[in-house]
């Protein structure tokens, strides 16, 4: 990838990850702050693609489908704490 | 084909999940309620993710990275759709009051 393609890549992601710290910060309800946390882990899966591309890291493609798999444990187990244990 | 395009079709799949990433945050600030703002999340990042999964299986091509690539995209659209109906689920069991525009409000008639 060409540095200018990297610059708009990670520049589009910071613009997404602020976006989703204003919404984590002004709520209102805890529902819209653990919305706004599964976009944050996106963006994470995201920079994780790119700078293993830009680095040209042996093990990018295992820390994505581990991250894929994994990663809505936590939306679950956030989504469990808001019902207070009930289904 | 050339590196050249085959380095131009994967920065321009960076992009675009780059891009889709962005439009779901950009919905998370400007949407109404809790619902539309899952709504953007679940759909506009899986894409977004999945977009960016296949820009890097372009670019690092080998036989196992596509398989990978592969499970990597079926299990991301699947569990952030997961998540995303659990957060839904959880915001309306918690009293979380949709915005006034959604009619009918079926699960208000049922319980």
């Amino acid at each position: 990838m060409s540095t200018f393609t990297v610059v708009v890549v990670l520049s589009l992601l910071a613009l997404a990850v602020v976006l989703a710290a204003i919404r984590v910060w002004k709520g209102p309800s805890s529902g819209n702050s653990a919305v706004a946390g599964d976009l944050i882990f996106f963006v994470f899966i995201g920079t994780v693609a790119v700078l293993g591309v830009v680095f040209e890291i042996d093990s990018v493609m295992d820390i994505i489908l581990i991250s894929a798999l994994l990663g809505f444990l936590s939306v679950l187990s956030l989504a469990r704490w808001m019902q207070g244990g009930k289904r | 084909m050339t590196p050249e395009i085959v380095s131009f079709i994967g920065s321009a799949f960076m992009v675009l999940g780059a891009f889709i990433i962005a439009t779901a945050a950009i919905g998370l600030i400007k949407l109404p309620d809790v619902y539309t703002r899952t709504s953007a999340v679940g759909t506009a990042a899986g894409l977004g993710v999945s977009f960016m999964i296949i820009g890097v299986v372009v670019l690092d091509y080998s036989t196992l990275n596509l398989i990978k690539g592969i499970i990597a995209i079926i299990a991301q659209l699947i569990t952030s759709a997961i998540g995303s109906f659990m957060l839904a689920r959880a915001s309306y069991m918690t009293g979380g009051k949709p915005v006034e525009t959604t009619v009918p409000d079926e699960l208000a008639d049922q319980s």
